[in-house]
């Protein structure tokens, strides 16, 4: 079979392709407005966390830490969060929602966060923060469970569970994108206007891209409200782009509100944002406008430039999250190149059905493989053991390292991507994204042509 | 008298204090060496006497108060009139300050910590 | 008192006495603030924990090792690739992270055998790599796997290979500080001692707590190996695994970071008899002072003198043409810990800077005595300020530079204050004589960035000109400025570290048969 779904070999781990769940729970809360998270546990799983997406944005986002140290450790450490709520409500009078996040730590010492949410909830928020609208919202994201993406997945499916609300319907049309960037927002809301849609988008997050102002205000911090996600009951369907982030979310609105639900696929590419598109029309009965038919030609053009005579036949390999590999994958065939290694970073059981991977396995006609709970040695020993020749990875900056020393070309997609300047204020998403990801591309390959002069005199002519 | 004495160790103590790294050893009994040992041969050296410095540990402190002694002399040019019994009764002076603002009225709390 | 409270900090108390104002007449017995206690839940602390400060800052920095955590795997992704710890030989340490992957069936029935089989694939993967070192995390720790069972087993499965333990999982302690206590008492418990090293000169030391950032490390060594001095071993940038384990043969430890690694340095003392030469490498000053020190040690006054003259005479008049323009620019000095000791009074002597503040991540009280030693009155020593009291003091003290880490910078960044990385660097190294004055010019082109000056530009309200132009750096700073005695800008390369793996030395001097 050309090509097949394998676990990795290896029972370890050499160069891991994503961190752990309490770092997606973390990005999914600092996408609500007036949210601030405790993570329950030691201090390096915020510190680190918080690193990252200062890398990924350049920006600063605030979550806050219940310090577990030793004695918590052997005694139990609930009473931090206690204290850790106390403080933070103390300190920061706008804060409003506020998940308590667990790590390994502290689901193996087995403090009881659930318990304690119920404790604050009757005691300290009645007695001490009467006048403020305060939420408390346990979510379990023990580290040695699934990745960062479960850890999205689930705390983004907790919080809607948390707030979700039927009250009188919205005609809104909810939006939950998964793990994307602000630019990824912003082109799919262009997209959602021109079709005249209201949509509740979780999350919003192009405030993440925020400015440096004269008056010093500028400050990152997602936009989505507790009424939006309270709203989310009330929509008139759900799309989630993503399976494996916000697709527990979608299914829990739609088994619990009876909403019509679309669960995919990830608008990457020209064929994947029709079908977005015509969902969203079938949802909301809002034609496709004939500007969107233009915009499309407009990236079609720019793909007709690029596919035939630069891209067929290259040899590509992606890592990432599991929806943007995946769309990615598809992408590149529609671009005539040969995604020949997939990796996804987890053990996942669902991507063994994924239709779209199985979609693969049937009728790719060139050797794939797709590996599961995979690595980054995977792409990386394939390489230095010369099992396969690439001409372009697609992924993010942690494999860097990959693509440096084994001298082929990576364009930076996914997260994070902190070693390339501003990548999360361009969408991948949507028409917009397709071009901006074909551009890219060919432009890393034009780069790699030139440093090691491989026929880069090609393009005196184009 | 006094008081001319007192502004000499204070800028003594100052010396230390910017230049050296020497007096803040992590543990009380630590200082307590350091600041004899250096102090004693500083003392030595200020008064024309030769340290021993046979074995490494006593190297180390004569080195230590070796470049002292060299920025004493040349940012004090006081010191250049003072006899041996005058710099022992100012290093004696300088010693006692010393182990009080390093040890005896250091605020810090881990100096009496009894392992590293 | 001298004690100070911040307003954002009236409601936690507590936190007033981990902050102080250095004040006219008081001394050390007067102020201090508190260090290394934990931390309040919820404050927003910039602290990382003790398996970070065991694994990302002191171990991974050797380079011929395989660092492998046993735990899931975030431990291992969140301390990869957020350093420049780099090393002379392909940066293998940097490239390359190792879990064991723990998943929640291991947290019910134990890891030991995802551990075995972790590590024995590690080797095959890396054949050539030998040594391993293999760290505890909470979630390994707190399920109680034998990890130095397992590594006494497979060594003896494997005799050419070696496994260090590093029992040091984050809830160790409040801060980081907890796991460089941690690794520095298991290295010499568990490694120092058992490698004979070949002394090829008469002058031997270990180089202690410089983890060579940017190069700082290599920078240093090229001093001591211009005096004839032979490093046995780095603890622990640059630094190999088996030469640190042959650190007892070494005739003096000069110890740089002592927050860090003063631990280790302490216990060779005492079980060795090496005495602990504590130095700075950064300014020309303290350097100067620091390599005659080790010259006087060894007798090699001489040497050392050579180096003086030849790097002053080369880079005096850089640092000088940076000196002059950044005269009276208003720092805060917030490193990790011992930054804030080694640059507090240095940076305002010979760059003319003023410290109005100093902070410390995860320094200990004796950090601060340092610090506060060598700071000036009216400046404000902060023990583990949160977020919150960072910005009220920067509000405060209004400096104009910020020297800090990658996030707390995006923080200042708002405030328009320029950051420069106080852990990795901007264009570093910084130590060393070229390396000061690649510091001062990194200032010089934060302070006087044009950026700044149309940041603070609100074109809604503000008049502007219209017929300005540019201004250069220079422009911005002071065009009035002469330099007559031969300053100049910086001349040196983009990379100044790369060209001394090439460079050739004289043979060392014999040892004597007898150590002195």
């Amino acid at each position: 079979m050309p090509c097949e779904i394998m676990e990795k070999e290896r029972t370890g781990i050499i160069n891991p392709i994503f961190t752990c769940q309490p770092c997606g729970a973390q990005y999914a809360s600092i996408g609500i407005k007036d949210c601030i998270g405790i993570v329950h546990g030691g201090q390096g799983c915020v510190m680190f966390v918080r690193l990252l997406f200062a890398q990924h944005f350049k920006d600063n986002f605030e979550i806050a830490s219940s310090s577990v140290h030793e004695d918590g450790a052997v005694f139990g450490a609930i009473d931090r969060v206690e204290e850790a709520v106390d403080v933070l409500l103390m300190r920061y009078p706008e804060v409003k929602v506020v998940p308590i996040i667990s790590t390994c730590a502290t689901e193996v010492i087995g403090d009881d966060i659930d318990g304690v949410v119920n404790k604050l909830n009757s005691g300290l928020l009645k007695q001490k923060y009467a006048d403020r609208d305060v939420h408390l919202i346990p979510i379990h994201t023990p580290s040695f469970v699934g990745s960062m993406i479960s850890g999205y997945d689930v705390a983004l499916r907790d919080f809607v569970i948390h707030f979700a609300e039927k009250t009188k319907p919205s005609g809104k049309l909810n939006l939950i994108t998964g793990w994307v960037n602000p630019g990824d927002v912003t082109a799919l809301k262009h997209l959602l206007a021109e079709m005249n849609v209201a949509a509740t988008v979780l999350f919003e997050i192009e405030s993440f891209d925020s400015p440096l102002m004269p008056d010093k205000s500028g400050k990152s911090h997602g936009s989505t409200t507790i009424d939006d996600l309270k709203n989310t009951a009330n929509a008139l369907g759900t799309i989630a782009l993503n399976r494996y982030e916000g697709g527990k979310a979608a299914k829990y609105l739609h088994d619990k509100f009876d909403l019509p639900t679309v669960i995919g696929p990830t608008p990457i590419g020209i064929r994947n944002t029709d079908i977005f598109l015509k969902n969203v029309s079938k949802l909301t009965g809002q034609p496709i406008p004939s500007s969107l038919v233009q915009e499309r030609g407009i990236a079609i053009d720019a793909l007709t430039d690029l596919t035939h005579m630069f891209f067929a036949d290259k040899k590509v390999a992606i890592y990432g999250n599991p929806d943007l590999v995946i769309g990615l994958a598809q992408f590149c065939l529609d671009l005539e190149m040969k995604p020949i290694l997939l990796l996804l970073g987890d053990d996942n059981s669902g991507y063994a059905t994924d239709s779209r991977l199985l979609e693969m396995t049937e009728k790719v006609d060139f050797d794939m493989q797709i590996i599961t709970n995979a690595d980054l040695w995977d792409l990386d020993g394939r390489l230095k053991r010369k099992e396969i020749e690439l001409d372009l990875i697609l992924g993010h900056s942690k494999g860097r390292w990959a693509a440096i020393d084994n001298k082929v070309p990576l364009t930076r997609v996914g997260f994070p991507t902190y070693d390339r300047a501003g990548l999360y204020r361009h969408p991948v998403l949507g028409y917009a994204g397709a071009i901006w990801l074909a551009e890219e591309m060919a432009n890393t390959l034009f780069v790699d042509m030139e440093y090691k002069n491989k026929k880069e005199w090609i393009l005196n002519v184009w | 008298m006094e008081d001319k004495l007192t502004v000499q160790v204070e800028q003594i103590i100052d010396y230390i204090m910017r230049k050296c790294l020497w007096q803040f050893h992590s543990r009380a009994w630590d200082r307590e060496r350091q600041n004899t040992e250096i102090l004693a041969k500083t003392t030595q050296i200020l008064c024309g006497e030769t340290p021993d410095t046979q074995n490494s540990a006593d190297r180390c402190y004569w080195v230590d108060a070796e470049m002292m002694s060299r920025g004493f002399k040349r940012e004090f040019l006081w010191m250049a009139e003072l006899d041996k019994d005058q710099i022992k009764t100012l290093m004696e002076k300088v010693k006692l300050r010393l182990d009080f603002l390093t040890i005896h009225g250091s605020l810090n709390r881990e100096l009496t910590d009894p392992k590293y | 008192m001298p004690y100070h409270l911040f307003k954002c900090s009236e409601c936690i108390p507590e936190r007033e006495k981990h902050a102080v104002v250095k004040a006219e007449g008081e001394d050390l017995s007067f102020c201090l603030p508190l260090g290394y206690l934990n931390t309040i839940p919820g404050s927003i602390s910039e602290r990382g924990c003790a398996f970070c400060g065991a694994k990302h800052v002191i171990g991974t920095p050797m380079k011929d090792v395989i660092h492998l955590c046993h735990g899931p795997v975030g431990c291992t992704y969140d301390t990869w690739q957020t350093k420049r710890y780099i090393s002379d030989d392909g940066n293998f340490q940097l490239k390359y992270t190792f879990a064991s992957d723990m998943k929640e069936k291991h947290v019910v029935f134990g890891a030991e055998d995802q551990l075995r089989k972790s590590i024995l694939e590690a080797f095959k993967a890396f054949p050539h790599i030998k040594r391993m070192t293999i760290y505890q995390t909470c979630a390994s720790a707190l399920i109680g796997d034998d990890m130095n069972a397992l590594a006494q087993e497979i060594m003896e499965e494997m005799p050419d290979v070696d496994i260090f333990v590093c029992n040091s999982p984050g809830f160790a302690g409040p801060s980081q500080s907890g796991g460089h206590h941690k690794i520095n008492i298991a290295w010499i418990n568990q490694k120092v001692g058992t490698v004979e090293p070949k002394i090829t000169s008469r002058y031997v030391i270990n180089y202690v707590g410089d983890y060579n950032i940017q190069g700082d490390a290599e920078v240093m060594v090229d001093y001591f190996r211009r005096m004839g001095i032979q490093v046995l071993s780095i603890f622990t940038g640059n630094g190999r695994y088996d030469d640190l384990r042959g650190m007892h043969k070494a005739h003096l430890n000069v110890l740089e970071c002592a927050r860090s690694a003063e631990y280790i340095c302490n216990e060779l003392r005492i079980r060795y008899g090496i005495p602990r030469l504590d130095i700075d490498g950064f300014g020309f000053e303290m350097l100067n002072e620091s390599l005659m020190k080790i010259g006087l040690f060894f007798g090699l006054e001489k040497e050392a003198q050579a180096i003086i003259d030849t790097e002053t005479a080369r880079w005096k008049p850089e640092l000088d043409w940076y000196a002059k323009r950044i005269k009276g620019i208003k720092v805060c000095l917030w490193p990790g810990g011992s930054k804030l000791w080694h640059w507090a009074h240095i940076i305002e002597k010979e760059m003319g800077l003023d410290v109005v503040s100093i902070y410390s991540k995860f320094g200990h009280q004796g950090d601060f005595e340092k610090g506060i030693a060598r700071a000036k009155k009216g400046t404000l020593a902060i023990d583990d300020p949160n977020e919150l009291e960072a910005v009220e003091a920067m509000e405060e003290w209004a400096p104009d530079i910020i020297f800090t880490g990658v996030r707390p910078g995006e923080v200042a960044k708002k405030l328009r204050v320029p950051y420069l990385n106080a852990h990795a660097y901007h264009n570093g190294p910084y130590k060393g004589y070229e390396g000061w004055v690649r510091f001062a010019r990194d200032i010089y082109n934060a302070v006087y960035s044009p950026i700044y000056q149309l940041s603070g530009l609100d074109i809604s309200r503000d008049d502007f000109p219209l017929d300005q132009g540019f201004k250069t750096q220079r422009l911005i700073s002071n065009p009035e400025i002469k330099d007559e005695n031969g300053e100049r800008q910086y001349s040196g390369q983009y990379d100044c570290v790369t060209p001394l793996r090439s460079k050739e030395y004289p043979p060392y001097p014999e040892p004597l048969s007898k150590a002195i």
